[in-house]
Formats: structure tokens, C-alpha cells, sequence
């Protein structure tokens, strides 16, 4: 459970970028946080695993108080939560098989880190995770070599190798085209039902956000204007979370 | 100046563009200035150089044909050198890592360690090694250990500098994906960055090894040891053949240790 009490989230240059937060998320929810770019989905996902810390109120994960946490408890917070990214974020030079060997890394006695030498437990555990995306097949293969929707694929097998109760996913199809998109979405969604982890996602393609996720989260400047069930999102309130934007954009098309 | 003033060019449909005028004009005058005061500095004199430079075919023409019998007492001076360059490379190869991660601002929270990492290296690296081969023979006595040190010395100052600017520009997207996991910044380093800087790290410590092979013959003139030692007392001698001997051997190790190090470093990049 992600549980945000009147946070607020102030940059060191005054800007606001979070105000004023409450919010609560339950185990195994599908959030998808929509908004204008700047609006504070970014800060809103990256304050879960401290990644940015809060400026006042609070926020809970699994009923641990975030922002008292300190150096070794905030890696530890980590562990249990994956991230995603827009790019990625894989080590390029490297095959996928070793890109998710490295999720097991944190908790290795330190020779091993050092060699980087793994068990075969943490093999096998690592193949699985590209399997459950269907990339079994890649495991050998340089990252590079990969097209952008394997990529994706790569990072969240990484992320399920884990094995967090949460997924934070920061604009995870944003660099893909749309069939590849739907189907890094298709994945997302079924990690969610099988394994009941919680994915928190934030999106700029509305209609992917509306057709996968079961709640939706709006932003607009640092602060909640929307939050319910996917299937209640009008055009309304889509203008309304847009500034009016949206509807000048569907005007011009 | 007009040189410097900035033109423009009108297109046919009246839109003015400003160009920048090239300044390389103005760079070659001052570059003519500075070496005609650094010939009148120095005392540079062409009739010298005209009048003498027949004593340079003198010597020449004396080292061939190279004294032959002489190489078997330069075997071991030699290995000794390759030995020095090689450990110190190593061994400087190895230091430097950890010296760069200190060195890289994106790396190192600390500010102060950041400026004094940095300021360490640099100032290893104003140290010529002669002088701190000359140093190290004070120190650890006449002899190849002194010579190693100074590799050693010039090779962190240098392998640390062109890693910490490596780490400086490295993607960090990965490394944050990691931290995001709950790797601690070491770790993250060790697995985000090392693979994106190791083959330039290997390649330019190979490198750096390869140049170490050729400092190394002449520290033997500060008494640091190898084969230096041989080519001044045969300079000092006056037997060109003998240093004929030296130069063809040194030549053709250099050659050899450059061919395979261009090979690897072809095959790690």
C-alpha cells in the first residue's frame, strides 16, 4: 500500500512541483497518473522509493514512514520496488541475461558483488524473469542489439526478477511505437493480475491509460484534479486535468 | 579590426543572416609572433645547425654496423626494463580506478574529495618521471624498484585522468536504474559503469604501457635501473656501435610490444 498525507515536494529552486498530495493505493491496483509534462507525475513516482525526497507531509509504503528512512533502510526500501523507465536504462554493452542478474546484486555477500560471480539459483531466477516477457530467446544477446520494445521487456524482466510488491513505471512506452507499446502495456497488465503487484504508471497516451489501467490519477501543476475508476474518465474531465488542451488538440486533428 | 566584425549575407527575399567572421586569420599571426620571440628567447641558431649537423651523420654512420656481440649482455637489462614498465602499469592501472572514482563529481557526493582527487592527480602528473625516478632512487635505493615507482606514479596521474573524465561522461541511466533497485552508489558504479568504461579503460592502460616501455629505457640514466643504464655508459664511452646495439633492440621491442597492443586494443574498442 502507497500512502501519500498531505505530501508537498519543493525544489531547492522554490519551485513546487507537488502540493498538497493525498492519496492512497492499495496492494495490486493498476494507477495510471496523467497530466501535462511538467505537471509532477515524474516527482509524484519518484518520491515513492525516495528517489526525491518530500518537503512536508508524509508517505507510507507498506506502512513504513518514507522519509525518515536513512542510507541502508532507503536501499532496502528500494528493494522492494521496481522501477521502469522511458529509456530504459540498461546497461548497453552487456547481454539482457546479465542486465537482470544484476537485480539479485544488492543482497550478494560482498565477494561475490565484487566478482560479480553468481549462484545458479540467481541464473535460473534471472532466465525466468526474461521468460515471464517472452525474451527468452534474447537472453544472450547484447542489449544493444535489441529494439526498443525488447528493451522495455529486458528492463521488466529485471524489475520481476526483484521481485517487488510495487512497479513504478515512468513514461514506459513513451519511446515505443504504438503496436510495441500495447504490448509492453499487454505485459504490464498481466504482471499485475498473475502476480498481483501494484503498477503505478505514468503515461501521456490517454488511450492506452483509459484501456489498461483500472484507476487513473490526474495532475495538473503539482496537484491531484482526478482520481477514479478508468472507465469513468470523460472528456470533461480530461480537459479538465489538460487545461483545455486536449480539445484544441482533437479541434485541430 | 575588421577582421573580427561580424558580415552578413542578404538573401534574394530580403532575410539577413549575421555570419561570424573565422578568427583562424588573427590565430596564425599570433602563433607567427610567438615563434619568432621564442627563436630570439632561446637562441636558436640555423648557421649551428647547418655547420653541426654533419656530426649527427658521424655518429650515425659509427653505430652501423651495430656491435652484434654485444646483446647478450643486454638481455637481462632489457627484460628488466619491459618488467618495470609492466608492473607499474599494472600496478598504476589498478590504483587509478579507485583514485577516479573519488575524482568524478557524478560519483563522489563530497565536493572536497571531488577537488582534491582531482588536484592529487594533477599534480602527479606535472611530476616528470625522470624526477620522480631520480626521487624514488633516494628513497628505495639505486636500482629497478625506484624505476617501477616512477611508472607506477605516471601511470595513475595519467590512467586516472582519462578515467575520471570517462566517468564524467558516462550514462548514467542505467546507474540510476540501479540505485533505483537499492544498489548502494559503489555497487551501481561497479555494475553500471565499469562495463561502459572498461574496454577504453584496458585499451588505455595497454596503451600507457606501450609508452611506459619507451620512458622506461631511459631511466636507467638516473640509475633507476633497465637498459638505460647500458645506453649511458656506452654514450658515455663513446661507442656508437654498442649504442647502435641498444637502439636496434629497443627499436624492435617497442615495435613488437606496439604491434600486439594495437592488436588488442583493435580487438577490445
Amino acid at each position: 500500500m502507497i500512502k501519500f498525507q498531505n505530501v508537498e515536494k519543493k525544489y531547492d529552486n522554490g519551485f513546487i512541483a507537488l502540493n498538497n498530495i493525498n492519496l492512497t493505493i492499495e496492494q495490486g491496483e493498476f494507477v495510471a497518473v496523467i497530466g501535462l509534462s511538467g505537471a509532477g507525475k515524474s516527482t509524484l513516482l519518484r518520491c515513492v522509493n525516495r528517489m526525491h525526497d518530500i518537503s512536508s507531509g508524509s508517505l507510507f509504503v507498506n506502512n513504513v514512514d518514507v522519509s525518515k528512512l536513512k542510507g541502508k533502510q532507503i536501499r532496502k526500501l528500494r528493494r522492494g520496488i521496481g522501477m521502469i523507465f522511458q529509456s530504459f536504462n540498461l546497461v548497453n554493452r552487456i547481454s539482457s541475461f546479465k542486465n537482470v542478474l544484476v537485480s539479485f546484486v544488492p543482497d550478494m555477500p560482498l565477494w561475490r558483488k565484487i566478482l560479480g560471480v553468481y549462484t545458479k539459483q540467481q541464473k535460473i531466477g534471472a532466465l525466468e524473469a526474461l521468460d515471464r516477457v517472452n525474451i527468452l530467446d534474447k537472453a544472450f544477446i547484447r542489449v544493444d542489439q535489441l529494439s526498443g520494445g525488447q528493451q522495455q521487456r529486458v528492463a521488466l524482466a529485471r524489475t520481476l526478477a526483484q521481485n517487488p510488491s510495487i512497479i513504478l513505471a515512468d513514461e514506459p512506452v513513451a519511446s515505443l511505437d504504438p503496436i510495441t507499446a500495447k504490448q509492453v502495456m499487454t505485459d504490464f497488465q498481466r504482471i499485475n493480475k498473475e502476480l498481483n503487484m501494484t503498477i503505478v504508471i505514468n503515461i501521456h497516451h490517454v488511450d492506452l491509460a483509459l484501456e489498461y489501467a483500472t484507476r487513473v490519477v490526474g495532475i495538473r501543476s503539482g496537484e491531484i484534479v482526478y482520481d477514479g475508476p478508468a472507465t469513468e474518465v470523460t472528456n470533461e474531465i480530461l480537459d479538465h486535468i489538460y487545461n483545455g488542451k486536449l480539445e484544441e488538440e482533437l479541434k485541430g486533428n | 579590426m575588421n577582421i573580427l566584425k561580424a558580415k552578413s549575407i542578404t538573401l534574394p527575399n530580403g532575410k539577413t543572416v549575421p555570419v561570424k567572421r573565422s578568427k583562424t586569420p588573427l590565430i596564425i599571426v599570433v602563433l607567427l609572433i610567438c615563434c619568432y620571440y621564442s627563436v630570439q628567447i632561446t637562441g636558436f641558431n640555423l648557421q649551428v645547425l647547418t655547420k653541426r649537423i654533419g656530426q649527427f651523420w658521424v655518429i650515425l654512420v659509427d653505430m652501423v654496423p651495430p656491435n652484434w656481440d654485444y646483446i647478450s649482455k643486454l638481455w637481462k637489462p632489457l627484460f628488466d626494463t619491459i618488467k618495470m614498465s609492466l608492473l607499474g602499469s599494472i600496478l598504476g592501472a589498478v590504483f587509478a580506478l579507485p583514485l577516479a572514482y573519488f575524482a568524478s563529481s557524478n560519483m563522489s557526493k563530497n565536493k572536497t574529495v571531488v577537488v582534491a582527487t582531482k588536484f592529487i592527480l594533477s599534480l602527479l602528473r606535472t611530476l616528470p618521471t625522470l624526477v620522480a625516478a631520480l626521487i624514488a632512487t633516494f628513497i628505495f635505493g639505486i636500482g629497478t624498484t625506484a624505476g617501477t615507482i616512477a611508472i607506477f606514479i605516471f601511470t595513475i596521474a595519467y590512467i586516472g585522468k582519462l578515467l575520471y573524465e570517462q566517468i564524467e561522461n558516462a550514462d548514467l541511466k542505467a546507474f540510476e536504474a540501479m540505485q533505483s533497485m537499492g544498489h548502494s552508489t559503489v555497487s551501481a558504479f561497479r555494475y553500471a559503469i565499469i562495463p561502459q568504461i572498461l574496454p577504453n579503460y584496458l585499451s588505455n592502460a595497454i596503451f600507457c604501457f606501450e609508452g611506459n616501455v619507451r620512458y622506461a629505457a631511459i631511466l636507467g640514466y638516473v640509475g633507476a635501473g633497465g637498459i638505460g643504464l647500458m645506453l649511458n655508459e656506452s654514450l658515455g664511452w663513446r661507442n656508437y656501435a654498442n649504442v647502435g646495439m641498444i637502439l636496434l633492440l629497443l627499436a624492435a621491442t617497442v615495435f613488437i610490444i606496439e604491434t600486439i597492443s594495437e592488436y588488442i586494443r583493435k580487438k577490445l574498442l
